[in-house]
């Protein structure tokens, strides 16, 4: 092959055919394997593989399919931009059967996390479109699963993740190349090329293919002064181990400069992450002093609109949280699993409880006169239990205030079901009186209380405004 | 209970719609009908603790002058609720186009919880208190009236409520009852009056839920105040400063996220808590605590993040917790 005239690139030529060729990732290829196996009959039709680059995502999925017998009908993240594109992918791969007569087609979406939920709203709803209906395996790939803007496709996807490769992989990768390119490496210049790589297969392949070229032998004193340290962007869960873990200030400094997070999300991500870090309180507490007043400075640039200042809020939410672990020095390189900002979890999963919530709140502030935060802390609380506890007298309530069902749940939880069937008698009740009220109708009295129940209620609006109410309390005062 | 289809809440129910149908607050309403009478009045500032009946008074003075079509002529805003001093601004000047009352020489704009705005916000709400003061009086109405500044104060007649007598609070939940026709034992309303402590309106929403549950007992009024106020904050505090840092921050994030306090609520709710006798801190501490609340509620007000800031707090709660050896 190496003589072969048309160049193809290494990273293309010793693409794994088989599974078994594609390195490590067991785990990940026993699941995707026994899904891809079991397509139809799974819970979710697609499956997102996520990881970082140069891991074997895509190379597992062209070696299944090879080795299964699926065509791969490939899109990357620039047709993700037109929905009719995807749709015209979608209708060729369904097409009953291919110009092969393999079996089946899988349809390869990589980097999904190229969608930008913002811009490319059309595409997203394409590809979950695609996703929820379609007659063939899909399979996305994304190093950033966490992407907000992927969440709808998280939800309809298989995930399976792939870990970062070790270096040992890497080398043994790129010494099984060396000898079938008959090219002469040290063992050194291997261990070089593989440590730079951090991981990232791909990128250590066109490394040794660089080196390689014209010189047929790679010495460690050619690979330091032709690579170049890649600058590569670190997941969330990277940029946490190297801030915590850094020595130096400016090595946990610069753990933000080379994140996928900006200062914002990496300001939620430590403040999640804190506690799982440091076990001593004082060093905990040396580390969210650092924190908030990295917090306060970034409340200041929005209100001064000074972005001077963000320098400062970096320090110390990098190099004064890595310092800050003094008591239990330890605690920096211990090994932690980092989890997910839950506020933000926790914030999208009550949006629209608290929608509902605050609705309510302002109904009752207008009904008492109180402010919205005296109606969530003093009011709502009470009509909870109420709605809880006497779900009759809760529906009368509901009626009354008006509330939509949506509010009723809010407030009654499990009983909802109950107070809504009792709101529904009620209403039926109201219209039975109302009816007779109007067949026999008698001219209005001030009174409210003496008369009949029906009149009371055709009186309800009057009675709000004066009458009844006044005679109440004209009563009262006697 | 009663029999009626509808029901709303009582605080509104039994609100007295007219200035003659307030039984407390003698001398004010006295003077307030006085203003009915000549249809004039000066500004306003009604100032004193929750549930004094400032709100009732200023809506019952409106419908003693306006009648039944009051609500055309008020403009009712609660500082808290508006969104900046500019949308105040916006809405006032709207209003004051509105056409006069044909009896009555001006409007009134009713801007409750005054004292939540800031010094600055202030200095403009004078500058629109001059700006329609002839066809406009405000009613400005406030719990802490030190924090009204001064040329406002000055531009108002000053009232001053009283928190209600326990006599008066007890007859009024008495008569409530009896117009609701619900049942309750005597002792059970001086509980309601104590834990609400002159706040009217609060002890009818605590007389209303406890109604809601039969015969009103002590023990009722216990347990929907326990049930509607658990002592979450307190158990938050004891959590930090036992050491237990992550469950403790992980019930502040559950009451802010779900009951929708914000991080200044949760601040002055623990403010108190340190300070209560039943939580035995050494004294000192309670000193050294109260400073740093008061240092982060300073940072939320500049503008920093209620969670990042209270999680600090607990972190140092935690902290003291060790240097004093406190178990709770």
């Amino acid at each position: 092959m190496s003589s072969s005239p048309r160049r193809v690139p290494w990273v293309v030529k010793y693409r794994p055919k088989r599974i078994a060729e594609v390195v490590n990732q067991d785990e990940a290829k026993s699941k995707f394997v026994s899904w891809l196996k079991s397509w139809p009959n799974v819970k979710k039709k697609a499956a997102l593989l996520y990881g970082p680059p140069g891991c074997g995502k895509t190379s597992l999925v062209e070696a299944a399919a090879n080795e299964f017998g699926y065509d791969v009908l490939e899109m990357n993240a620039s047709d993700f931009r037109r929905a009719s594109d995807i749709e015209r992918i979608a209708m060729r791969a369904s097409r009953a059967s291919t110009l092969f007569g393999k079996r089946g087609r899988i349809i390869l979406l990589d980097e999904v996390d190229g969608i930008s939920g913002r811009e490319d709203v059309g595409g997203l709803e394409a590809v979950l479109r695609l996703v929820r209906n379609t007659n063939n395996p899909v399979v996305m790939t994304a190093n950033d699963p966490w992407d907000p803007a992927l969440r709808p496709l998280r939800g309809n996807a298989e995930l399976i993740e792939f870990k970062r490769l070790s270096k040992r992989d890497v080398v043994r990768v790129l010494r099984r190349i060396c000898e079938a390119e008959n090219i002469i490496c040290e063992d050194d210049a291997l261990n070089y090329i593989a440590e730079k790589s951090e991981g990232d297969l791909r990128s250590a392949i066109n490394d040794l293919e660089a080196l390689a070229i014209g010189f047929r032998r790679v010495t460690l004193d050619v690979a330091k002064t032709l690579l170049r340290p890649r600058d590569r962007e670190h997941n969330p869960f990277e940029t946490l181990r190297n801030m915590f873990s850094a020595k130096y200030c400016w090595q946990a400094k610069i753990s933000l400069s080379q994140s996928q997070l900006d200062y914002e999300q990496a300001m939620l991500w430590i403040h999640e992450n804190l506690p799982n870090q440091y076990t001593d309180v004082e060093d905990l507490w040396r580390a969210y002093e650092a924190l908030s007043r990295a917090d306060v400075y970034l409340g200041r640039i929005v209100r001064s609109g000074d972005w001077d200042l963000l320098a400062y809020a970096v320090d110390l939410m990098t190099a004064g949280v890595a310092m800050a672990a003094q008591n239990n020095p330890r605690d920096k390189y211990r090994w932690t699993k980092y989890s997910f900002p839950q506020k933000l979890l926790l914030m999208a999963r009550t949006r629209e409880t608290r929608a509902v919530r605050d609705d309510l709140a302002s109904i009752i502030a207008s009904h008492l006169h109180v402010s919205t935060t005296t109606a969530k802390n003093d009011v709502i609380p009470l009509l909870k239990i109420i709605f809880t506890l006497n779900p009759k007298y809760a529906a009368k309530l509901a009626l009354g205030l008006k509330l939509s069902e949506k509010m009723i749940e809010f407030l009654a939880g499990p009983n909802k079901t109950l107070v809504m069937r009792y709101l529904e008698e009620l209403k039926r009740k109201q219209s039975e009186v109302a009816r007779k009220a109007e067949e026999h109708y008698v001219p209005r009295k001030e009174s409210g209380e003496n008369a009949e129940e029906g009149s009371k209620v055709k009186h309800r609006a009057t009675r709000k405004k004066g009458g009844g109410l006044l005679s109440y309390i004209g009563k009262s005062k006697q | 209970m009663s029999s009626a289809i509808e029901e709303i809440l009582w605080a509104e129910k039994y609100r007295p719609r007219s200035l003659k149908d307030m039984v407390n607050q003698e001398e004010i309403v006295k003077r307030l009908m006085k203003f009915v009478e000549e249809k004039n009045m000066p500004h306003l500032l009604f100032a004193g603790p929750p549930g004094t009946g400032k709100t009732t008074a200023a809506l019952a003075l409106s419908y003693d002058l306006y009648g039944e079509e009051w609500r055309k002529y008020v403009l009712e805003l609660n500082a808290s609720d508006e969104r900046g001093i500019g949308v105040i601004r916006t809405k006032v000047k709207e209003f004051s186009r509105s056409k006069l009352p044909g009896h009555v020489p001006f409007k009134i704009v009713l801007l409750d919880e005054a004292d939540n705005m800031t010094a600055d916000a202030q200095q403009a709400l004078r500058r629109l208190m001059e700006m329609y003061a002839d066809n406009t009086r405000f009613i400005l109405i406030a719990n802490y009236p030190s924090k009204i500044i001064e040329p406002i104060q000055s531009r108002c007649a000053v009232f001053r409520f009283t928190p209600l007598r326990k006599e008066d609070v007890i007859a009024r939940l008495k008569w409530i009852c009896e117009q609701e026709k619900c049942t309750y034992d005597e002792e059970a309303l001086e509980v309601i009056y104590e834990i609400g402590g002159g706040d009217l309106r609060r002890a009818i929403n605590i007389l209303q839920a406890a109604a809601a549950l039969g015969h009103i007992t002590i023990s009722t009024v216990y347990k929907v105040v326990g049930l509607a106020h658990p002592r979450e904050v307190r158990e938050i505090i004891k959590l930090a400063l036992n050491g237990k840092f992550v469950e403790a921050r992980e019930r502040l994030r559950n009451l802010m996220v779900n009951y929708g306090l914000s991080g200044t609520d949760v601040l002055k709710q623990m403010h108190r808590e340190i300070f209560s006798a039943d939580l035995p801190l050494p004294e000192e501490m309670r000193v050294i605590i109260a400073d740093y609340i008061g240092e982060i509620q300073f940072r939320i007000v500049e503008g920093a993040d209620d969670e990042i800031q209270l999680s600090a707090l607990l972190a140092r709660l935690a902290l003291l917790g060790r240097r004093y050896n406190i178990k709770l």
